[in-house]
């Protein structure tokens, strides 16, 4: 039972950064359609960030983690203007911008890959590397830290979707892109709204996730498969569908590797396994776009 | 990016004509997987052409390195063989992945082209391909294995764990590492694998956790997630041994696996008490203004045998160079103290069996060595 205990709040900090990086791709696909596979080098950029500043420059967390997040809305709204927009404006299939962002993927790899020497480099915990016992529950500091932030990301932008009119905007775009336009809606703002909210969330999935990973130019592309994986399972219509398909593969993961009978080997390929299933039997995802 | 690179493009750029100077041609991987463990090879390398330069170079002249990334991709790696060989290069230098060096002795044996690989670790590669142009200085797997398993077995352990990643050459190391122990009496009751892009290893903890170990081999490769083991490890307040390949010998893991890793003890080929090495230390932090750690030195050591190789056939022709380079010894910065690289009977595999070393991290440092050879 200890073990078991152990493992949800392990597995429940790992599907919360699944779920940021699910919700990274979910701002996107929503207005635009368009699928952006640079979410795990955002990440990246996001994790080199805080090594950066609160590494390397010892900055405050707090301060560190706004300058991150500022900086990644940034590269989010650049991405758009350099790979996406000149290209919907010019008429061009939706494939057209995915493969633009696959070229972009390797240019934000490339960029820190020369920038940094290749070990992974180290940051710190914001609050140390221990251990919390809440009731039956224990974990690391960090993963209590991971859900709480992931909590109230998830939170804010339930409310930004359901309460505001700039989100209604959004699911308008989302829900027909014409018709919103008639209804003067600015889809290019939207659009580039949507680039900075999926590059900040997914800066902040990577920054959090980095003092247990370490910073390093390969760990996008681990990232961004998770985060599609969680994606699939929980459907692009809800935000809160983007955190339970991160718990679900975190929990599928996990429980898997520690009590399936099964080669440990073996373990790894039943996250993919549950995403074939899901993309057969149920390929808009546990939670459906409400109507 | 660092001075380094900088040397290797001055080198690059060198106005000296292929009469005035000896072509060394380097394949190394300067974006791909293998990125972390080719540039401080290269690094090296480039230091020790340096040095050698500066002493009057080889035959009267100066060596010319003509540097090439292939990615770590065998099929770019053999094409740039191709390339540094048309170019002129009389000897290759693969400081790339295993595979990318195999694939390249299929240019360099068809050419005829002395290849030297001085920091892979594959057990096959001078056995796969009969090519009496290729010759290899790192440490095989198998001598790093069997020097941590005879380390092992001066300890008595009855029952290990073993954790690995799913890399090609993590699974390879597992494997090897299991074979070992088995034959050397020692049971395995966990085997647990993290996988690439993990983000805990708290399930193959708990495991191995429940099959109270006497010891934990590790056999993975990858930093990360090692560092995430090692964090599982702590945060469950276990207190077994750990025993690690060469993959902790990298000094990256005092700083990201700050108070994590003392007391873990791992296999490398470098002694910092070794007169050579001090001596290579000292010279190195002097020119760069920054400390090398092993992988430099196999770079180093890699470039040294060639110059040495080229000295004895007194001719940059190739088919005497290969001959000089097959009846070659050489003491060198690698290894344990007194350790000579040297190919007998015919053997293309020149690092020393017993020449391996385990050390221990003591106070987040690479400590002192506990241990030598595998007998």
């Amino acid at each position: 039972m200890q073990d078991f205990l152990e493992l949800t709040v392990s597995a429940t900090a790992s599907g919360c950064v699944y779920g940021l990086l699910a919700l990274a791709y979910l701002l996107m696909i929503r207005p635009t359609g368009i699928i952006n596979f640079a979410v795990g080098e955002w990440a990246m950029v996001g994790a080199f960030g805080g090594f950066l500043l609160l590494s390397k420059y010892e900055w405050n967390y707090a301060a560190g983690m706004a300058v991150v997040l500022a900086f990644m809305f940034l590269v989010g709204w650049a991405t758009e203007r350099i790979a996406v927009r000149p290209l919907v404006e010019r008429g061009a299939p939706v494939l057209a911008p995915i493969l633009a962002l696959l070229g972009m993927l390797m240019v934000f790899r490339e960029v820190v890959s020369v920038s940094f020497p290749p070990d992974p480099h180290p940051v710190p915990y914001p609050f140390g590397l221990g251990r919390l016992e809440l009731g039956p529950l224990g974990g690391s500091y960090q993963s209590f830290f991971i859900i709480a932030v992931t909590l109230i990301v998830f939170a804010g932008f339930w409310y930004f979707f359901e309460k505001t009119l700039w989100g209604r905007s959004f699911e308008a775009v989302a829900l027909n892109r014409r018709a919103a336009a008639l209804m003067g809606i600015n889809l290019s703002r939207v659009t580039a709204l949507s680039f900075a909210g999926g590059a900040g969330v997914a800066g902040l999935a990577g920054l959090v996730v980095s003092p247990n990973i370490s910073a390093h130019y390969l760990m996008g592309v681990p990232l961004a498969i998770q985060g599609f994986t969680a994606l699939v399972i929980g459907g692009v219509g809800r935000v809160e569908g983007a955190l339970l398909g991160g718990l679900l593969l975190a929990f599928a993961e996990q429980l898997t590797a520690r009590y399936a009978p099964i080669p440990s080997g073996f373990a790894q390929g039943v996250p993919l396994l549950l995403m074939m299933v899901f993309l057969l039997l149920r390929p808009t995802g546990l939670l459906r776009a409400k109507t | 990016m660092n001075r380094f690179w900088l040397l290797a493009f001055l080198f690059l750029v060198n106005p000296a004509t292929a009469q005035d100077t000896i072509r060394i041609g380097v394949v190394t991987d300067r974006v791909g997987v293998s990125k972390p463990y080719s540039e401080p090879s290269t690094e090296g390398l480039v230091f020790g052409a340096q040095v050698i330069n500066a002493r009057g170079g080889v035959l009267g002249k100066k060596i010319e390195l003509l540097i090439e990334d292939d990615q770590s991709r065998p099929d770019i790696s053999a094409a740039m063989a191709r390339k540094l060989i048309d170019q002129g290069a009389v000897f290759i230098m693969s400081m790339s992945l295993t595979p990318a060096t195999q694939q390249q002795q299929t240019v360099t044996m068809e050419a005829k082209t002395p290849q030297m690989t001085p920091m892979n670790s594959g057990d096959t590669l001078t056995t796969q391909l009969p090519n009496p142009y290729f010759w290899q200085t790192g440490p095989l797997g198998s001598i790093q294995i069997a020097t941590l398993l005879a380390h092992a077995r001066s300890k008595n352990l009855r029952k290990v764990a073993l954790i690995t990643d799913n890399t090609d050459l993590g699974q390879l190391l597992g494997r090897f590492f299991k074979a070992g122990l088995e034959k050397s009496g020692i049971q395995v009751v966990a085997e647990e694998v993290v996988p690439r892009g993990a983000t805990t290893a708290s399930p193959q903890m708990q495991k191995i956790r429940a099959s109270s170990p006497d010891a934990m081999f590790m056999a993975g490769v990858l930093t990360a997630e090692n560092v995430l083991i090692f964090k599982a490890y702590r945060e469950f307040g276990l207190k077994f041994p750990i025993h690690s390949s060469y993959n902790l010998s990298v000094p990256v893991y005092m700083t990201v696996a700050k108070g994590l890793i003392d007391g873990v003890t791992f296999v490398d080929a470098y002694d910092p008490e070794k007169p050579e090495v001090k001596e290579f230390v000292a010279a190195y932090t002097k020119a760069t203004g920054k400390a090398p750690f092993n992988m430099h030195g196999y770079g180093y050591d890699g470039i040294m045998l060639v110059a040495e190789a080229i000295k004895k056939a007194g001719s940059t022709d190739k088919e005497k160079i290969r001959e000089a380079m097959q009846s070659l010894t050489y003491a060198g910065v690698m290894g344990k103290k007194g350790m000579q690289y040297k190919f007998p009977d015919g053997k293309r595999a020149g690092f020393d069996p017993d020449g391996m070393v385990v050390r221990v991290y003591e106070n987040d440092q690479q400590g002192r060595v506990i241990y030598t050879g595998q007998k």
